[in-house]
Parts: C-alpha cells; sequence; structure tokens
C-alpha cells in the first residue's frame, strides 16, 4: 500500500512549526504557514515539450486512477484562479519582458500549488501535473536568466514523488502540433528569441535549447525518461507499471472507456 | 549631516554598492551605466513621498534629467493584484511574487534603459519595501533577497524613519479606512483593523531597522519639519551626485 509522507518519515521526530525550514518534500524552504510533512498524497509530474503526448496521458491515467479508487487532481501551467487570464492576455502582446513573465509564471504556479495541490495532498488526491516547474526553469534558462536564480525561485515548491520526462524530437513535435493545429505557436517556436525567421528553424532551434535544458534537469532531479514517440499504449503501460508501483495498485490492467477509446492510438 | 556612520562613502559615485556579504551576485551587471538611483523608504507616515516630491520638484526646476517611479504603479499586473485582494487570493508568497513581476516589468521597460540613458531616477519605494513587509508576511528572507537579484542597487538610499506612534497617527487621520491587506489582515494579527494595522506597521519597522547597515540606509529623522528635512536631502544629494552629470545639454555645436 502506498506511503504516506508522515510514515516516511521518523514518526518520533518533533513536528516543526518553523514555517522556513527545509524537508524532504521540498527544496529548501516551506512556504511560509504549510508544514508540508503532516499531509500525504502522491504528486506526479510529466513533463514534455507540445507534442509529446501528455495531455492525452493525463487524460487516460486520470481514468485508470479513478478506475482503482484513487481521488486524482490535475494541475497545469497558466490554469491559476490569481493570474491565469492576465498571462494569456500578456501573451498575446508580445511585449513583455523575459524576467516579468518569469515571475508572473511563478506567480500562477505558487497559486496553484497553494490552492489546489496542498488541499488535494492534505485530502489523500494523487495530483497529476501536466508540466511543473521544470518547465518554467527550461524556458527561463534558454532566455539567458540565471539557473539558480531560477532554483531559488522554486525553493518552496514540493518535490513530486515521480517526474516522467516524454522525450521526442523537436521535429516529431513539429510534426504532432501542426497535425493537431495547424500552426505552430509563437512561444512555442521561441519566435521572441530572434533565432530564425523561419519557423520551423526556430522551432527546431528553441526546443534543442529547451532539450538540453531537460537533460540537465532530468539528471539532477531524477526524472524518468521515456520515449514519447513510442505508441500512446505503450507509453501509457509504462506509466501505470511505475505509478502502480509507487501507489501499491496489485492489477495494472487498463482499457479506455469509450469515452477515451479513440485516444487509444 | 543625516547619518555619517551609515554611509557608503567612496562607493557611490564609482563602483556597485554590494547588499551583504550573503547577497549572490546580481542578475543583470547592476553598473556599467551613466543614471544614478535615489530611492526613498520608510513606513506609512513617515513623511517619505512629501520628501522625494519635494526633492522631485528642486530637480525639476533646475532642469535635470529625472524620471519618477513608485512602487506598484505597473498596468501590467493591475488587474491580477485587484482581483487578488478583493477576493482575498493572496498569500504571502503570491503577494510577494505579484509586486515583484510588477516591480520586474517597471525595471526592464523604464527604470534600467533610463539609468543607461544617463537619467536621474527617483523612486518612492524601492525593493527593501518588498523585503520589510513580506518577512514581516513571514516570507523567508534567502528567497526575497534571491528573487530582487535582478534590481540595480540604488546610489542612495534615503530611510524615513518616525516612531510608530507618529506615523501610525498620521495614516489614521488622514486615511479613516483601512484596506485588507494594507492592514495584515491575511496574518490574524488582531481582529480590529486600526490594531492590526499597528501590529503589522511595527514589524515591517523593525524590518527596516536590520537593514540600516547591510544595505547602507541613510537615515533621516521622520519628526523634524519639512522644510529642514528636505535641506538635508538635498545637500546630501549634492554631495554624493554629480548632479552637472544631469544638468540639460547645452546645444551641441553641429560638426562642420
Amino acid at each position: 500500500m502506498k506511503k504516506s509522507r508522515a510514515d516516511r518519515t521518523n514518526g518520533n521526530a518533533p513536528k516543526s512549526i518553523v514555517s522556513a525550514g527545509a524537508s524532504p518534500r521540498n527544496y529548501g524552504l516551506s512556504l511560509p504557514g504549510v508544514n508540508d510533512e503532516e499531509f500525504g498524497g502522491s504528486l506526479i509530474v510529466i513533463e514534455g515539450m507540445d507534442g509529446s503526448g501528455r495531455s492525452t496521458q493525463i487524460s487516460l491515467l486520470t481514468e485508470w486512477l479513478e478506475s482503482e479508487g484513487f481521488a486524482v487532481q490535475t494541475m497545469g501551467l497558466r490554469r491559476s484562479g490569481l493570474v491565469a487570464k492576465d498571462i494569456d492576455a500578456l501573451l498575446a502582446e508580445n511585449t513583455i519582458t523575459r524576467m516579468t513573465l518569469t515571475l508572473m509564471y511563478a506567480t500562477d504556479f505558487y497559486d496553484q500549488l497553494e490552492h489546489r495541490i496542498i488541499p488535494a495532498l492534505r485530502s489523500d488526491f494523487v495530483v497529476l501535473a501536466d508540466r511543473y516547474f521544470y518547465t518554467l526553469i527550461a524556458r527561463a534558462a534558454a532566455r539567458g536568466i540565471q539557473r539558480d536564480y531560477l532554483h531559488g525561485l522554486y525553493e518552496m515548491a514540493l518535490r513530486p514523488d515521480l517526474t516522467f520526462w516524454l522525450n521526442v524530437r523537436p521535429e516529431a513535435a513539429f510534426e504532432r502540433e501542426f497535425r493537431k493545429s495547424h500552426t505552430i505557436s509563437y512561444w512555442e517556436s521561441g519566435r521572441d528569441m530572434s533565432l530564425s525567421n523561419d519557423l520551423f528553424q526556430s522551432f527546431i532551434m528553441y526546443q534543442a535549447k529547451m532539450k538540453k535544458e531537460f537533460e540537465a534537469l532530468a539528471e539532477k532531479q531524477g526524472f524518468i525518461a521515456m520515449d514519447g514517440e513510442a505508441s500512446v499504449a505503450a507509453v501509457n503501460t509504462e506509466l501505470r507499471k511505475r505509478i502502480a508501483a509507487h501507489l501499491g495498485i496489485q492489477r495494472t490492467h487498463y482499457r479506455p472507456s469509450a469515452a477515451l477509446a479513440s485516444l487509444w492510438r | 549631516m543625516a547619518n555619517e556612520s551609515v554611509t557608503a562613502t567612496e562607493s557611490t559615485a564609482a563602483g556597485p554598492i554590494e547588499l551583504t556579504s550573503a547577497t549572490p551576485p546580481v542578475l543583470e551587471p547592476a553598473r556599467g551605466y551613466p543614471g544614478a538611483l535615489i530611492v526613498v523608504e520608510g513606513i506609512d507616515g513617515s513623511g517619505k513621498s512629501t520628501q522625494l516630491y519635494l526633492l522631485k520638484r528642486w530637480l525639476e526646476i533646475g532642469g535635470y534629467r529625472l524620471h519618477f517611479t513608485e512602487w506598484n504603479s505597473s498596468p501590467l499586473v493591475k488587474s491580477a493584484t485587484r482581483r487578488g485582494k478583493q477576493r482575498r487570493l493572496l498569500t504571502p508568497t503570491t503577494f510577494s511574487l505579484l509586486h515583484a513581476a510588477d516591480f520586474a516589468d517597471r525595471c526592464e521597460r523604464q527604470i534600467l534603459p533610463l539609468l543607461h540613458s544617463g537619467y536621474l531616477v527617483l523612486a518612492d519605494r524601492y525593493i527593501y519595501t518588498a523585503f520589510a513587509r513580506d518577512v514581516a508576511r513571514n516570507c523567508s528572507q534567502r528567497w526575497l533577497r534571491n528573487l530582487y537579484r535582478f534590481a540595480p542597487v540604488p546610489d542612495i538610499t534615503f530611510y524615513f524613519r518616525a516612531p510608530l506612534d507618529v506615523a501610525v497617527n498620521r495614516i489614521m487621520s488622514g486615511r479613516p479606512k483601512l484596506k485588507y491587506y494594507e492592514a495584515g489582515m491575511d496574518l490574524n494579527l488582531s481582529l480590529d483593523r486600526a490594531e492590526s494595522f499597528r501590529i503589522f506597521q511595527g514589524r515591517i519597522l523593525a524590518q527596516y531597522d536590520e537593514m540600516i547597515e547591510s544595505d547602507k540606509f541613510v537615515v533621516m529623522d521622520g519628526t523634524l519639519p519639512v522644510n529642514k528635512l528636505q535641506m538635508q536631502m538635498r545637500h546630501f544629494v549634492k554631495s554624493r551626485i554629480e548632479l552637472s552629470r544631469f544638468a540639460p545639454k547645452k546645444a551641441a555645436r553641429r560638426p562642420r
């Protein structure tokens, strides 16, 4: 059976009420007013560029976990109640500078962490994150902001229990994205960085930079790298195997319901 | 002279002033620009805005190239801040981050370009406001110092220090209704708004005092008469900043 965080720490250890403390659950600091040792739940992150199949896998995993009796909460980038709309507006304008964008995304991230993830973990949910702050670090670092600054910014983030990285070649991601929406977004192709006037070239160059950032993060943070170009079913089987082991689920047999059958390619 | 003991003697005109030894190197080179940055700090009711206004008028009348900027004035995050405050969504962390985003926008689009183009920039509140207020809200000091690493270090930081009672009474007499976050109601210090405000301002004052030495504040006595204080301020500015650099440029001779 799944071990909650409280089980993993020494039960006799005095509970810290100091807010600015390191714990196994954070990256060096805890959030003001949050004692992150007192809640359980599991935080599972799926990272990968657009076109790597993240959202498909999140939909399938949600259904599988619910069928196994686990309550699921999801999060993603630009989904906070506080600033998601403002970031949308800023992105549409293209006049925003990199530091401001970095900090707006950090606000969005922490708002979700405090108002969505932590309450869910307190209620023993499985939180599935469709991207995490790693993407935000990679994007900002690719734009020249110092990595140690960025890691300091996210020092109070919760450390995921599992992080999967769906790795795809930029060329394959381009094809998938183009097939889906018949265009490539300004930001996903790094147009703000003036890498190339050719959209395809710009996309490939930007995603290659992102990939480099991710490779460094993957090693340091212990990501589980997976071949994002394999079939949906193959990736899903592997994901379920790893998650089942973590949560203590015995059977991993799963077939998507009629509602999700179209995703099973 | 306002305060000889804490001023950074030679460091203003030439090299960068270091924040504290614990402060990591800044994101962008803080110097290497011809402009200068003058900042006023202090709790609400300390008289800092009046003094900066008078300093600004003095420089404007003299024709100097200057730009005035305020904390929390960018339209960029206004809607988010308003939404957060109205619905009381803000936590110490998101409150702090929104203000940092707002400051980053002003910094990257106004303050830094103007310093690079040789302006005298006057700031009513600066990053020390965030340090004092957010630490008073229990944010980690280490996290905050890192968060604002990209900010250029001021040439002069005037710290207007007034006793808590004096400052609080000035605010209470002029502004009968205190807002929720302004009064620090999110900290559950007291159910009474005025009392909460008092305790919160006291905490902020203590944080400002902590920074006097490490951040080389020039301490100004906020209880002195306005004009006397202003004369001290002008004198200090003249002694530290070569104002002729910001004087109106004479019409350049056309090259033949």
